[in-house]
């Protein structure tokens, strides 16, 4: 425990210092609010722009997982830590900078496209909660496949975005829901299809991250 | 291998003569669903290549043999020439019969997606080469088959159209036997082909993996 707050508070130290990947992911997705309220999205589409917004957000920023070790990734994985460990610490710091932007977002949403998020906040931080976990096991996994090939930048959307679909259908889903305030127990599927994502992909990420990493 | 690509040809034609000519034509829908002789082996065999990619991802992670890795590549290649001939026959079926190229049903959207997610991983083999590249796309080779019982279970949450199954039922085949017959053989054709090329594909990247090994060990 003592090993995975070291290693996911190295990361979040280093954004903190920096603050590369929560100001790139959080304008991109403030411009995209914009944009798409711009283009005319009103509020029936608002659970969509919401979360197509958050998706792509995810893929600019966590392109930046393993990149921010610059050299020091053998040394990272040198550490005499379970590799597990690393996986978890890197999607903690992921999914940390995710809700950020996600929390930083929201005013605008508001703003824009419905004032319903407001009244209904409470019962909206659930698929907040477990679409940003969704997109951050996946992602942080994806990040560390295509951490050593060429055009990564190009690649992760292309890879992770389709195995995302599942996640964001019920993501949004839900978030329809619940702004027209339909109680939870009317979105108990997409709930609970986001949190069998969620395990699916964090167990696969634990099992898979040590092999992919390799020696 | 020589021989396995003989009989595929053989029997694919002779199962689409039979398809396309002598069996009967479907009552409501009409001519269009003969396209189902070609659909339906066309999405079995893209579900059996999938399977072998999963199976030889798995295995090449857990044994670390360049093998497993080829089989891998081999069909990958061959499933998404398969997906790819389910959706355009789909669709093509689709717009007479339902008067629409594409819906949002659970299957279609299954497929599509495995579509998108296969073509990462051959750009993955293309832009990544090397034991990196092979392990990162073995993960996605695994991800991508444990992704379907989600998009699925997703898809259904959103609305359904596909036809149920007719074949492949607990109560058994609900097609008479004149159209369960050439849709048989044309399985069979579809598979022994799709086995053949298989084959074809891994012994060139076998070959290809012996002749960089010497090249390597002559320099």
């Amino acid at each position: 425990m003592r090993q995975l707050l070291l290693l996911a508070g190295k990361d979040l130290r280093l954004e903190w210092r920096s603050r590369e990947i929560v100001i790139s992911m959080g304008l991109l997705a403030l411009l995209l609010v914009v944009v798409l309220a711009a283009a005319g999205a009103g509020t029936v589409s608002a659970p969509a722009a919401m979360w197509v917004t958050y998706a792509f957000g995810a893929t600019l920023g966590f392109t930046r997982t393993f990149a921010i070790e610059r050299d020091h990734l053998t040394a990272l994985l040198l550490a005499p830590v379970d590799r597990g460990l690393i996986y978890v610490a890197k999607g903690m710091a992921n999914w940390f900078a995710l809700t950020v932007v996600q929390a930083a977002s929201l005013p605008l949403f508001g703003a824009l496209f419905t004032e319903s998020i407001w009244t209904h906040l409470p019962a909206l931080a659930l698929p907040l909660i477990l679409g940003g976990l969704a997109l951050s096991v996946v992602g942080t996994l994806f990040g560390a496949l295509i951490a050593q090939t060429r055009l990564r930048e190009t690649l992760l959307p292309i890879l992770m975005l389709p195995v995302m679909l599942p996640a964001l259908v019920a993501a949004v889903g839900a978030t329809t829901g619940i702004l027209d305030g339909q109680p939870l127990s009317a979105v108990g599927a997409q709930l609970q299809l986001l949190g069998a994502f969620d395990m699916l992909f964090a167990a696969t990420g634990l099992l898979l991250f040590d092999v992919l990493m390799g020696e | 291998m020589r021989l396995l690509l003989i009989l595929g040809i053989t029997l694919m034609l002779f199962g689409l003569t039979w398809a396309l000519v002598l069996a009967p034509t479907e009552l409501i829908q009409g001519p269009p669903q003969r396209i189902m002789y070609l659909h339906v082996p066309a999405v079995l065999t893209a579900y059996a290549a999938l399977g072998i990619v999963f199976i030889s991802s798995v295995l090449f992670l857990w044994r670390r043999e360049a093998r497993w890795d080829r089989l891998a590549l081999a069909a990958a290649e061959l499933g998404v020439l398969f997906v790819t001939m389910t959706l355009v026959t789909g669709s093509l079926w689709g717009r007479p019969v339902w008067g629409t190229w594409w819906t949002w049903d659970a299957r279609l959207t299954t497929t599509l997606i495995l579509w998108f997610i296969y073509v990462g991983y051959l750009i993955v083999r293309a832009w990544a080469p090397g034991e990196r590249g092979a392990r990162a796309a073995a993960v996605i080779g695994i991800v991508g088959v444990l992704d379907i019982p989600l998009i699925h279970w997703s898809a259904i949450l959103l609305r359904t159209l596909h036809p149920q199954p007719t074949v492949f039922r607990p109560e058994g085949p609900a097609l008479p036997a004149s159209m369960l017959i050439p849709l048989a053989i044309n399985l069979v054709a579809f598979l022994t082909l799709f086995l053949a090329l298989l084959t074809l594909r891994v012994r060139q990247e076998d070959t290809l993996a012996r002749l960089v090994e010497i090249l390597e060990g002559g320099a």
